[in-house]
């Protein structure tokens, strides 16, 4: 069964290279896309995908206020951060989310894939670089 | 015969987003891709596209500085720059340089393909702003943002535009010497020019004129509901 992923970016030129990317893999398939915080919610609740790939800065709704609602309404959808935000304080923040994976943007050629992979496996993803954001991942899960 | 089109941006989602938007127009192609300012020079001089696409903000060369290079290796050249702002002095330097189409980055998905139709039918296209703008200009001296044009610039010479965004971007000046291929001492004294031209005692000074004047552009770390970085 193909792992289902929605895309959410409020670019639409960055959603297109996102779906590009994604939808080259074999086994995954990009169910839909938002524009926005409050769409993403709401698709993800309609949805229910397996893996929400999320931008952090949008209209409307953050990325981040956006994927505490996610794991709140839609627990089995998992959320991956793709963010250009490459500090450890918005690492930290996400982890406390419930993100359970975490790119920065400049490294999605490396990373997307694997993230993504990881996500889908209810794996964590991108911590590493920061205990902090790990140790917040680990309490959030518990949540 | 195809519209070749080589398409340059430092972050692959995007360079792959635009690339996915071009292609499915019939009758084009992409010839080629370029990660930085420097790689779409050479790759536009060695394939020879139709029109290219430059990101301003790209690490080692941004789009402007590529952009005049281009321009002056060949003024046939038909350059669309992306940029995620339409502030005076970017359009400014922009038109300057010579690019012939200006797009914001957060409306290159409704207006890009309609730029690089422009381009190919010998026309320019411009966003309303800076259509605005160069109206403004006409109308009041002639000159491209009038009255509006900011106090003139010590001038620096197009290498030395070159160093300075490689000095801001934390290259030493051995590392700037290896990027534009030149010995140690010639690279220290485009350095000292430049801190003398412009006055200034250290890096910092340095850095933050590379911002001021859009040579480089950093990414912020706070999130707010308006933010339009391309990045974010």
């Amino acid at each position: 069964m193909k792992v289902r992923i929605l895309v959410v970016d409020d670019h639409p030129v960055v959603r297109r290279g996102l779906k590009s990317l994604l939808g080259s893999h074999s086994g995954w398939e990009v169910i839909d896309e938002a524009s926005d915080g409050a769409e993403a919610v709401d698709k993800s609740g309609q949805l229910i995908p397996d893996v929400v790939v999320l931008d952090i800065s949008m209209p409307k709704m953050s990325g981040l206020e956006a994927c505490r609602l996610i794991r709140k309404n839609t627990p089995a959808s998992e959320v991956l951060i793709v963010t250009q935000h490459d500090s450890p304080q918005m690492m930290r923040e996400a982890g406390a989310a419930g993100a359970r994976g975490y790119v920065v943007k400049s490294n999605i050629g490396r990373d997307l894939i694997r993230a993504v992979q990881a996500t889908s496996e209810h794996q964590p993803f991108g911590w590493d670089q920061d205990r902090t954001a790990r140790s917040d991942q680990k309490s959030s899960d518990l949540i | 015969m195809k519209l070749r089109i080589l398409v340059a941006d430092d972050h692959e989602v995007v360079r792959r987003g635009l690339c996915t938007l071009l292609q499915g127009h019939e009758g084009w192609e992409i010839c080629g891709e370029a990660v930085d300012g420097r790689d779409a020079v050479e790759k536009a001089k060695a394939l020879k596209p139709d029109v290219v696409i430059l990101d301003v903000g790209m690490p080692n060369l941004n789009g402007l500085a590529a952009t005049r290079q281009l321009m002056q290796h060949d003024a046939g050249y038909k350059i669309i720059v992306l940029t995620i702002t339409d502030a005076d002095q970017v359009i400014r330097e922009a038109l300057d340089a010579g690019a012939r189409g200006f797009v914001l980055k957060s409306d290159a998905a409704r207006d890009l393909v309609s730029a690089v139709e422009a381009l190919q039918r010998n026309r320019m296209f411009f966003t309303p702003r800076v259509n605005e703008m160069v109206l403004a200009g006409f109308l009041d001296k002639g000159h491209i943002g009038g009255k509006n044009e900011p106090p003139s610039l010590p001038k620096l010479t197009a290498r030395e535009h070159e160093v300075i965004q490689l000095l801001a971007e934390g290259k030493s000046s051995k590392e700037v010497a290896c990027v534009l291929n030149l010995s140690t001492k010639t690279a220290e004294t485009h350095r000292s020019n430049i801190m003398r031209k412009l006055g200034f005692h250290s890096i910092r000074d340095l850095v933050v004129y590379a911002i001021q004047n859009n040579i480089i552009q950093v990414q912020t770390s706070q999130v707010t509901p308006t933010e339009t970085s391309m990045h974010s």
